[in-house]
């Protein structure tokens, strides 16, 4: 038999000073970067902030400062600039440029003394990926450029989906709590509740730390991570349950939670491993598009796992210690 | 073996046989080259194509876009209106041939249209986002146009002059309007605007006719600028001084796209008679056709109303100019050669081809939309994005797939092996369950991801069951009560564990959109079967042999 750790007994409980302040720690972090994604400071994918994205090949290289420099002509010096690999994709690149405030079309107006200033003015994102890639031909008239994909995207539609990701994740979170309220206690419910809610902040404010990108596809991670996170906790749950049920009068009550974290400990270390693996997987081999969404789920592997052994389960023996109910 | 167990049994192979003859279509569609399949048998190709796995935009390629509808007076959009707006789109849609459109309402005032495998995203912007209001204009006089030339000049140079505090240089300036009315006499002669500003000083010319220094050439009732200028002029006439020196009775309006004459591109700036002649309501047909010059044409039909109108209007002005007018636009302002009733001609302005032609011809057959458009997103994927993400995809499975396999059989080896079976039969039944008639979901990129993470996900369960058994066999049960303590103990765990992940993958859906839907039904549906694949199969296949001895695990 192969394994991986023996029988362990490891106070989990008992560090849970320590791993408050850590989870206070990463829970506030994550407070401050969904404030700042709100006010939109935060570093927001083209999906929520509007903006251009273009993916396209030149016929002979081209270097990226070559490239910056035709870009900033028309004022878009700072876009994102990436070199593209991959079957079918030779000299090619993405572009992005984010956000219908900074991005802009020339406007040409008068000055007091009667000269002509060019102007940059906000555009909204379909008339941005126009702007790009007329800068880009013009340019290299020399250097056929051909379009693959695009992405235009006006603000108004980031609106719409910031809402329906909160939205979602709000739901999401009620009916978690909903439902193990239902099967367990209130009590369960909550502390899974709290759990699951660090996890979803830890990841966005690691994020925010790292300064990804938060688009969609991460948003959507975040989800996953959450059913992944509470899929943990409800495990360590089930086995305090059980352990509760026949150990109520002859243990005390953090004791009985720890040895059940103890007791289901290789199962969540190999499920962790195992789903961790593919993730990384897709992290490595699933390219540009999936790389975030992956990174995040990767994250959220580890701080749920971590969460449900010391979040969830200590916020079940604070309660007990602070206003006993089972103890007798 | 008991006989529940046989019947289990059946119904295991019996799902694995429909999970194959319902794959099939699939396997046979994209092992090969689709258009290989196409050349060869066109029938076959679209029954597998119909019964094949249905490839996202992103998998696949495609144009995505959403749309806002504006009421045209600025009020609330009903859903009447957002139903008829979206009904004329799919009417242009279907009339221009693309296949497969998917179009949906979105929220209130939004619709959603998807054009998979189609990958011209200007074409499609211009079918589905204009208006296609189609109006006639006569022209004003060459001397109307002359004399707003002038007017525009002088406000512009005025404007032009403020913060020059030198009033002599003002006055030098009006003295010298003399000389700059000869050169606009040459300019007027359709001489080339270069010969014109060789012969006086450039600069001087410049500030004087600010404006005419931007036309290339001025024919009769409209201006040529060159593309260089275009932008320039455009910015002159946003100026509300030079809005103010045109009469009501004038519209200044720019053609459709831009004419290349010799090697310079020009746009052309109509000044028409603001007066709408005619609409394009009572047009029934419109038909793309060459005409004798072999310049591409729309030949339009009118209903015996509108045969009248238009008989009036053209006979009353034989031998003038008549503006075709497009969303605000001037497609072209062919002279009236003779009286027309019903049948009319739109010639096509600038360097138009057949199928600029085609698409306007669709769009006036498929109507005007009731409300005015505006594109909030426009998504294309070309075929290298789509086949790099493909390939991707299937890599990033293939290898995530074989790391949970082997660490399974390294791990628990028998046992895990058999948890690997049931992850096979997982996968399997995911991409089945998704090609069922009337379930018919798309696989999209994050929808591949999600079945990945399934993979995960599902040998969850099995890791819960084989450590429960692992626990009992230590209290020293036997091999057999271990294995049934130990799925007996896992199951409500592993239902509670499951349930959580489905609450997620469902509010996913509700709100998610697009790609983020694929990856919502891929878990949901993986986590789901998996309830059945790693439970029920596996037992079976440990309840296979009675007695055990020592268990592989």
């Amino acid at each position: 038999m192969m394994r991986i750790i023996k029988e362990t007994n490891i106070n989990f409980i008992g560090s849970r000073k320590f791993s408050f302040m850590f989870s206070g720690l990463l829970f506030s972090l994550g407070v401050l970067a969904f404030v700042l994604i709100i006010i939109g400071e935060a570093n927001l994918g083209i999906d929520f902030t509007g903006g251009a994205e273009i993916i396209g090949s030149f016929e002979n290289p081209v270097s990226v400062d070559e490239l910056r420099n035709a870009l900033s002509e028309v004022g878009h010096g700072k876009a994102k600039i990436q070199s593209i690999t991959g079957e079918g994709f030779e000299n090619s690149f993405m572009i992005r440029v984010q956000g219908s405030i900074e991005s802009a079309i020339p406007e040409t107006t008068f000055a007091e003394d009667g000269n002509i200033v060019v102007n940059m003015v906000a555009a909204e994102g379909d008339e941005l990926g126009d702007l790009l890639k007329d800068a880009i031909t013009s340019k290299f008239k020399e250097n056929k450029f051909t379009l693959d994909s695009t992405n235009n995207i006006s603000a108004k539609v980031g609106e719409k989906l910031t809402g329906d990701a909160i939205k979602a994740i709000v739901f999401a979170l009620l009916g978690i709590l909903i439902y193990i309220w239902i099967r367990f206690d209130f009590r369960f419910g909550v502390a899974a509740t709290i759990a699951t809610f660090h996890d979803v902040l830890a990841v966005l404010g690691i994020y925010f730390l790292l300064n990804r990108e938060i688009s969609l596809l991460v948003i959507t991670a975040l989800l996953t991570l959450a059913g992944y996170s509470l899929t943990d906790t409800v495990v360590v749950f089930d086995r305090i349950r059980e352990n509760l049920k026949q150990f109520r009068k002859r243990t005390d009550y953090p004791s009985t939670i720890n040895m059940s974290i103890n007791e289901v400990l290789s199962r969540t270390i190999i499920t962790s491993i195992t789903t961790l693996s593919v993730v990384l997987t897709i992290m490595v081999f699933g390219g540009e598009v999936l790389f975030d969404f992956a990174l995040a789920l990767a994250m959220g592997i580890l701080v749920g796992t971590y969460s449900s052994v010391f979040v969830a389960s200590p916020v079940l023996v604070e309660w007990e210690t602070r206003a006993p109910k089972r103890v007798k | 073996m008991r006989r529940g167990q046989f019947t289990w049994m059946v119904v295991v192979i019996l799902a694995i046989i429909i999970s194959f003859v319902l794959l099939y279509p699939s396997i046979a569609f994209y092992s090969g080259d689709p258009e290989i399949i196409r050349q060869e048998d066109p029938s076959r190709f679209f029954s597998l194509k119909k019964r094949a796995l249905k490839l996202g935009l992103d998998l696949q390629g495609g144009v995505h876009m959403v749309l806002q509808v504006r009421d045209p007076r600025g009020g609330e959009v009903s859903s009447y209106v957002q139903d008829q707006v979206l009904e004329k789109i799919r009417i242009r849609v279907d009339k221009y041939g693309i296949t497969e459109p998917e179009i949906m309402k979105s929220g209130a005032d939004q619709i959603v249209v998807d054009l998979p495998g189609y990958t011209d995203i200007d074409t499609a912007k211009t079918l589905i986002g204009s208006t296609a209001q189609l109006q006639f204009h006569l022209l004003r006089s060459r001397e109307e146009c002359e004399a707003l030339l002038l007017a525009m000049d002088s406000v512009l140079a005025e404007r032009l002059e403020t913060g020059e505090e030198e009033v002599g240089e003002e006055a030098a300036a009006t003295d010298e309007s003399d000389t700059t009315d000869q050169a606009l006499v040459d300019l007027f002669g359709e001489e080339l605007a270069d010969t014109a500003a060789a012969e006086l000083d450039e600069e001087e010319f410049e500030k004087t006719r600010p404006f005419s220094a931007l036309l290339d050439r001025f024919t009769g009732a409209w201006y040529e600028i060159t593309m260089e200028n275009f932008h320039v002029a455009q910015q002159y006439l946003e100026i509300p001084e030079v809005q103010a020196v045109i009469p009501a009775n004038h519209t200044l309006m720019w053609g459709t796209r831009p004419e290349r004459l010799g090697d310079r591109d020009f746009q052309t700036l109509y000044v028409l008679n603001s007066n709408i002649e005619m609409t394009g309501e009572s047009l029934v047909s419109a038909q793309e056709a060459y005409d004798q010059l072999r310049r591409p044409v729309v030949n339009f039909e009118l209903d015996s109303n509108g045969a009248r109108k238009f008989a009036s209007l053209t006979g009353k002005h034989i031998g003038e100019p008549l503006a075709i007018v497009i969303d605000g636009r001037v497609e072209s302002a062919p002279e009236i050669q003779s009286r027309i009733a019903k049948n009319g001609q739109i010639t096509m302005g600038g360097d138009a081809t057949i199928s600029e032609a085609y698409l306007l011809a669709v769009l006036l057959k498929a109507g005007s939309l009731p409300a005015d458009v505006e594109i909030l997103q426009s998504t294309v994927v070309g075929p290298a994005l789509g086949k790099d993400s493909i390939q991707k995809g299937q890599t990033a499975a293939i290898i995530g797939l074989l790391l949970v396999v082997f660490f399974m059989a390294m791990y628990y080896r028998l046992s895990g092996m058999i948890a690997d079976i049931a992850l096979l039969l997982n996968i399997l039944f995911v991409l089945a369950f998704m090609v069922i008639p009337g379930v018919n979901a798309t696989l999209t990129m994050p929808g591949i991801a999600g079945i990945i993470l399934t993979v995960g996900i599902t040998v969850d369960s099995n890791v819960l069951i084989f450590e429960r058994i692992r626990e009992e066999l230590r209290t020293g049960k036997t091999v057999r009560a271990s294995i049934d303590a130990g799925y007996d103990r896992a199951l409500l765990t592993i239902i509670d564990s499951h349930v959580t992940t489905l609450i997620t993958a469902l509010f996913l859906f509700i709100f998610g959109s697009g790609p983020v839907r694929g990856f919502a039904v891929t878990l949901s549906v993986g986590v789901f079967l998996s309830l059945f694949t790693a439970l029920f199969i596996t037992k079976i296949i440990f309840d296979m042999r009675k007695k055990y001895k020592r268990l592989s695990i």
